[in-house]
């Protein structure tokens, strides 16, 4: 009986699921908040009926966080978070609202805060503002946004360091994402500090757009295609440059690999292996012996590593957890890997606080019990709410690299 | 990447493995596709529950010696040394046990059944013989709405066996919030509500309420605390000895034993590649040299030793088709009948010739691959052939003692 | 559920089929007194055991024009007096290359000439319609067929004859014909549980007992000639079609998918058996791999979809009585009159047809019934609906349902409405996959005759899902379990885990046998469930 039953397959392997319910034992949502249908039934279970009858979806779907732990646990390799996500874009009727539209807007909204970065932060710290966001827009009193950047990331570049890049004979091209180019650009700057010590050259993308993990959140799939496909297109130009892209972003790798194909269609498959994570592709040339990496002796920090949800997934906190392991000063320990809660926009939406909070608090009481010099992540909103939420400071592996890093050294020996 | 040993597979062999790899030095992977079957685990370990006739075995150590030479446990070298090992390991790993591999006591089932066990969590209820309990009298009270915990089957058994049972309930408000959702009420999630001092301080309370006025031996719960610190305070703060009984899966027990064992690797410099799958290895002239995986896609992962700890089928670590029945990473020698037919008999509770399926390997539980020995590369655990797990009630012992014998083995080397 | 026997019935109607259910109703709408006497549970025989497609017709149209518009008439009663047991998904005849694209002239010819719209349609546009289909098909054809839940039916038949007064006994087989002189004037039967044996009286018993018909006629000394047909179906994890789809040559096998609910079921094969194993149907590995390989070719996608599992379910075909050799078998409906045929009084026997032909069978055999009793009254059957379907809740207002009362309200219609949930404990899931909850368990057990889980589960598909029980049927079986019944509750469900195996069996590779192994490592392993089993036991 040639090739009939040699194979199964469904899409996201839903029907390969075996009810065995292990994803419910993982789901940082379904315990906290009981309106959420769990991932089994929101996932493979709700897909059958689905299948049958748009009727059996339910808006309660949007509760999920997408933070795939579903998909990290399951041992028959359903990808529950895919079915889940898919299905809220395929049957959902729900609009988004302003707020929603806002908090999905990271780009447009930060390029108007930079510009008035000094009074943006003051106002987004009032409690005025708080309130009056809290009951009109429903972004929750209790978020402290990021803080927004005076100088955007890609205008300190172009200013200080574009002019440089070019004297490097291997060359990289950097999608930064919304957050460093506009609340953070210290991380890009590590990045080009420690790329041009091993001698690699930084590129900025010829366009880059948000990635759209906030919109495909917030359910904007059409404005999430639209810049994914401009992304692609910058990302294939650096490609055939012969220019590999890093993110220093766990969220914007994950995205671009993974999301823009299995939810949004977007063909990238020519592409997708030359998205990479900093720290993965620095771990990769020190394993195969083409860079070299020399530390300060005098940096001393206890990391406490945290499991970001997306890096779960990709697989790839080994990588950057290798990396902190070379560091002669640093002393890491790993969190146990569970939700922060923040889960990008989710945590600042009035409705979601508490149950942000909730999800999170095991993480916080560890990491408070643990008290470590630092925590570090390789996801920017993971920093946001461990930072708020137990005032320990957060860091990208990144920068811990960067701040450890002895260039004058690393330079010498990747001179040639 | 290099490792000491790379090992295929996070569930109970596979971190055997690497917990006592790791003790002796060793820089050790594990490569884990999902959560195992820990989560469906009744609190309890078993060497040998029954025997070939499906009598209940009394002295387990005995009963092995009388298997056969295709047995996993056949290929154990001192069976008695590798169950105090295993007994160790689990106890260092910060689990409380009772048990021991020289005599079973009996665990009660989820259906109020007597099942004969090696080792079982301290909290929960055992007896030491198969027929009575060490209780006149008991409560039996689940969570309101925890349809996993099937009281009347339980209080049934219990009665058979001489005990008089009062089946009781208790809520809080925490857990009628949970029971808002139809299906979210499993033990798992009852134990993330009931994870707090407060909350299990209000449990005892409510506990303490429904057997007020009455003399109980003991107060019988479902399987739904993790932590030790939250059940001893419970312990402290009911007014009658409490001991647990494990609930249908998700078992909030099992979570708990592969969390410590887990977390324990983890702490000790272990490399966890979770939700990772094998998908490749190089072998060359009998020496698996190395293993890719889905996730680190180009990254070699290279070893001097690796062990194979995947699982049956429920598992992953074997599969079957219309055609055939196969290893599922390497697609290893296995030893299993190809006929769809004869891998199955007619009636669900008869001896499932499926369930002795698995990989084929040596005396020192080497793998082969068309019919050439990979001598680096060892089985352990479930996805060995040779053992009706279900039948002998053998599982989790086959799954340490294997690790633990192959870890000699590497060690030996 | 015990009943209390009336001291004469004008009507005993023997089977607990569709046939048997629907003329139970008829009869008891037509105001005779009924008792319906069922051997195992409603629909246990050749009722349960088939598509569940609702015939266009178009399937009989070139071979035998007689059914094909009994179809067609039986379809449009049916979508209107059974809603909620059937859903209109239309069908496609399809044509591939190596079938004879001239046959679908004649086909098209033939259902117009029986009253069955036929369009041919591109086959581009098949494929847009039905993106599963075999995407080399050369020709297709639209008709009218849907998909029907011959449980949901049978039970709505029994309901309403309940609400027309009728009785009706489950698990009680009828071992012997009362007969006086030459006149049948009652039957014994045998209580399966208890094993009393309990005596019941009429003017008429109407034998509606299927292919076990022939048996029952026996003990009124009496031969009907038939031949057991046997079909092996397939039943897939998911809906792989929406439409039906079907080859547009003559009739074959494995040559009709049907989508039924969350899932879709490929058959049939067509076998001649033994009477004697039409209580003991293994599906063989020749039949699943002709399924399969002609599955295969109505939708690719079948040869690497899940499956859950194999059945098989007996046709009564009869011979006419003038060809005891078998080889004139028709497929038509065939009512005996006994009196007329053998001298025997008092009894009658309706046979042949198919399900979908139920209410028409129903029909003819109570016109004769009432013609026995001097009953003047006319059939309304064709009109009235059922309960459950008397007029269908608006899709739209389903939104704000929970998944537990959407599915329920494909299950019993307007009916849902008794199926209460006053707080969470009973909205709670017994059943995830097929969103079986609390209520519902207790709803069927009030409602609907449930004295065991096989029952249930033919009542609320509990079970029938993709984890064929594993997660489900313990607490089903706690909820079940009544008084100090543990044990027996505890036997029904190690029972209950064995006929779900003994379908999963001959499909027992990939996904199936991991579950399989799953369910017995939590029943057998982590419970001892085995300890359970009763010797001898198994139905």
């Amino acid at each position: 009986m040639a090739d009939l039953q040699i194979n199964s397959e469904s899409v996201f392997n839903f029907e390969q699921c075996l009810k065995c319910s292990v994803c419910t034992v993982y789901c940082p949502v379904s315990a906290v908040n009981p309106a959420y249908p769990g991932p089994k039934q929101a996932g493979p279970d709700g897909e059958r009926y689905r299948l049958k009858s748009p009727v059996f979806f339910d808006e309660n779907l949007k509760k999920c966080l997408n933070c795939k732990r579903c998909e990290v646990s399951c041992p028959q390799n359903v990808k529950v978070g895919d079915i889940i996500q898919k299905a809220r874009m395929k049957y959902s009727t729900h609009k988004p609202g302003l707020r929603d539209r806002m908090l999905a807007s990271t780009d447009f909204v930060g390029t108007m805060a930079n510009r008035f970065a000094p009074i943006v932060n003051i106002m987004l710290a009032m409690k005025l503002t708080k309130t009056v966001m809290h009951g009109t827009i429903g972004v929750d009193k209790h978020r402290q946004f990021p803080a927004y950047s005076a100088q955007r990331f890609e205008t300190w570049f172009k200013r200080h360091a574009q002019a440089e890049q070019s004297q490097y004979s291997k060359q990289v091209s950097y999608f930064h994402g919304c957050y460093v180019n506009y609340n953070f650009p210290k991380l890009g700057q590590d990045l080009v500090k420690i790329m041009n010590a091993v001698g690699y050259g930084v590129q900025l993308l010829d366009k880059e757009k948000c990635c759209g993990v906030a919109k495909i959140a917030n359910g904007l799939y059409d404005q999430a295609k639209k810049h994914g496909k401009i992304n692609i297109d910058s990302i294939r130009k650096a490609k055939e440059a012969g220019r590999v892209t890093l993110t220093t972003s766990s969220t914007c790798c994950f995205t671009i690999r993974d999301e823009y194909e299995h939810i949004l269609e977007l063909p990238q498959e020519d592409v997708r292996e030359s998205v990479n994570l900093a720290t993965r592709f620095l771990f990769q040339l020190l394993d195969e012996g083409k860079i070299k990496l020399a530390f300060r002796s005098d940096y001393k920090k206890h990391v406490a590593y945290h499991s970001a949800c997306h890096m779960e997934r990709m697989g790839w906190v080994v990588y950057s957890t290798e990396l902190l392991k070379l560091i002669p000063g640093v002393q890491l320990t790993m969190l146990d890997s569970q939700c922060c809660g923040i889960s990008g926009t989710y945590g600042f939406k009035r409705e979601n606080y508490e149950v942000s909070q909730t999800i999170g608090a095991p993480l916080f009481a560890q990491i408070k019990a643990l008290a470590p010099d630092c925590v570090s992540t390789d996801c920017e909103t993971c920093k946001w709410q461990i930072e708020m939420s137990t005032g320990v400071p957060v860091e990208n592996p990144i920068s811990i690299i960067a701040d450890a890093l002895d260039v004058e050294l690393t330079k010498q020996l990747n001179a040639n | 990447m290099k490792f000491n040993t790379i090992i295929i597979g996070g569930g109970l062999s596979g971190l055997t493995a690497g917990l006592a790899l790791q003790k002796a030095g060793q820089r050790v992977a594990i490569v884990s596709k999902g959560q195992s079957t820990l989560h469906f685990n009744p609190a309890s370990f078993d060497l040998l529950g029954y025997d070939a006739t499906g009598a209940a075995v009394e002295h387990p150590l005995q009963a092995i010696a009388a298997l056969p030479a295709t047995h996993p446990y056949s290929k154990c070298t001192n069976v008695e040394a590798l169950a105090q090992e295993a007994q160790a390991l689990l106890e260092e790993s910060g689990i409380s046990l009772i048990g021991t591999a020289a005599a079973n006591h009996y665990r009660i089932t989820p259906m109020g059944v007597l099942k004969p066990a090696w080792l079982t969590l301290a909290d929960y209820a055992t007896t030491e013989q198969g027929t009575a309990l060490p209780w006149k009298k008991v409560a039996l009270i689940n969570a309101i709405g925890c349809l996993d915990f099937p009281t009347k089957f339980i209080a049934a058994g219990l009665r058979k066996a001489g005990t008089e049972v009062d089946v009781k309930a208790f809520t809080l408000p925490e857990l009628e919030k949970q029971r808002q959702s139809p299906s979210e009420m499993r033990a798992t999630n009852i134990a993330k509500v009931l994870s707090t001092a407060n909350v299990v301080a209000r449990m005892a309370q409510a506990i303490n309420a429904q057997i007020a006025g009455t003399t109980y031996d003991a107060v019988l719960l479902p399987g739904v605390l993790q932590n030790p610190d939250l059940v001893a305070q419970l312990k402290s703060q009911v007014s009658t000895p409490v001991h647990f009984i494990a609930t249908l899966p998700p078992s909030a027990a099992g979570v708990h034993v592969q969390t410590l064992l887990r977390q324990r690797f983890i702490a000790a410099g272990g490399v966890h590649l979770t939700g990772d799958k094998v998908v490749g290895g190089t072998i060359e002239s009998g020496i698996l040299k190395s293993v890719t995986t889905e996730n680190l896609i180009d990254t070699r992962l290279e070893a001097n030793h690796f062990i194979l700890a995947t699982g049956s089928f429920m598992s992953g670590g074997m599969d079957s088709n219309y055609e055939s029945v196969f290893e599922t990473v390497f697609g290893l020698d296995v030893d299993a009948l190809q006929v769809p037919s004869e891998r199955v008999k007619f009636n669900v509770f008869e001896a499932q010739p499926y369930m002795e399926f698995g990989v084929s390997t040596n005396e020192k539980l080497q793998v082969k691959k068309d019919g050439q020995e990979i001598s680096n590369c060892y089985a352990v655990g479930s996805v060995l052939s040779g053992a009706n797990r279900v039948k002998q009630s053998c599982g989790t012992g086959i799954s340490m003692l294997t690790a633990l014998q192959v870890v000699k083995h590497i060690l030996n080397k | 559920m015990d009943v209390k026997l009336k001291d004469k019935y004008d009507v005993i109607v023997i089977g607990g089929g569709i046939t048997g259910a629907g003329t139970a109703r008829d009869c008891a709408m037509r105001g005779l007194s009924v008792l319906l006497i069922e051997r195992f549970d409603f629909a246990h025989g050749a009722t349960g055991r088939n598509h569940g497609l609702l015939h266009s017709g178009a399937r009989y149209a070139v071979t035998d024009q007689e059914s094909a518009t009994e179809c067609i008439q039986e379809n449009t009663i049916l979508r209107k007096i059974a809603a909620h047991c059937v859903e209109p998904t239309d069908g496609l005849f399809i044509t591939l290359p190596d079938d004879d694209l001239a046959y679908q002239s004649t086909f098209v010819e033939s259902c117009k000439r029986a009253g069955i719209r036929a369009d041919i349609i591109d086959p581009e546009q098949a494929k847009i319609l039905e993106p599963s289909v075999n995407p080399t098909l050369i020709g297709a054809v639209r008709v009218p067929d849907a998909s029907v839940d011959p449980f949901r039916l049978t039970v709505a038949n029994v309901t309403d004859a309940r609400l027309h007064g009728a009785d009706t006994v489950t698990y009680h087989e009828v071992t012997d014909l009362i007969i006086d002189q030459n006149r049948v004037v009652g039957v014994k039967m045998r209580d399966q549980r208890t094993g009393e044996i309990r005596q019941a009286y009429a003017s008429l018993t109407i034998n509606a007992a299927g292919i076990w018909g022939m048996l029952v006629a026996k003990k009124a000394g009496i031969t009907v000639n038939m031949f057991p047909a046997k079909g092996a179906l397939l039943i897939f994890g998911h809906r792989v079609n929406n439409m039906v789809i079907n080859r547009c040559r003559k009739p074959a096998n494995a040559d009709i998918l049907v989508p039924d609910d969350a899932v879709c079921v490929i058959g049939t094969t067509s076998d001649r058996v033994p009477i004697e194993q039409c209580d003991d149907m293994r599906v063989t590995d020749e039949e699943v791999k002709v399924l399969l390989q002609e599955g295969a070719r109505l939708a690719p996608a079948l040869a690497s979809t899940r499956i859950l599992r194999a059945y098989a379910g007996v046709r009564p075909l009869v011979a006419s009585d003038n060809d005891p050799s078998g080889r004139s078998i028709s497929r038509g409906i065939v009512v005996l009159d006994h009196a007329t045929r053998d001298g025997m009084e008092g009894f009658v026997t309706i046979t042949g047809g198919k399900m979908m032909t139920y209410r028409l069978m129903a029909e003819m055999v109570t016109d004769l019934a009432c013609k026995k009793l001097n009953v003047s009254k006319s059939c309304a059957t064709a009109t009235t609906p059922l309960p459950g379907s008397e007029a269908k809740t608006a899709p739209e207002a389903m939104r704000t349902y929970s998944f537990a009362q959407k599915s329920a309200d494909g299950r019993h219609g307007t009916y849902t409405k008794d199926i209460h949930t006053p707080d969470s404990l009973h909205s709670a899931l017994v059943c995830e996959c097929e969103g079986v909850s609390v209520a519902e368990v207790d709803y069927a057990v009030a409602h609907q005759n449930v004295t065991n889980l096989i029952d249930l589960r033919r009542r609320t598909r509990m079970g029938m899902g993709t984890c064929q029980g594993h997660l489900c049927s313990c607490r089903a079986a706690g909820e079940l379990c009544q008084g100090n019944h543990a044990q027996e509750a505890a036997e029904d469900l190690a029972s209950f885990v064995n006929e779900r195996w003994k379908g999963i069996k001959p499909v027992a590779w990939g996904a199936a046998l991991c579950e399989a192994q799953l369910t017995a490592t939590v029943y057998e392993g982590m419970c001892g469930l085995n300890q359970f089993v009763k010797e001898g036991g198994e139905k």
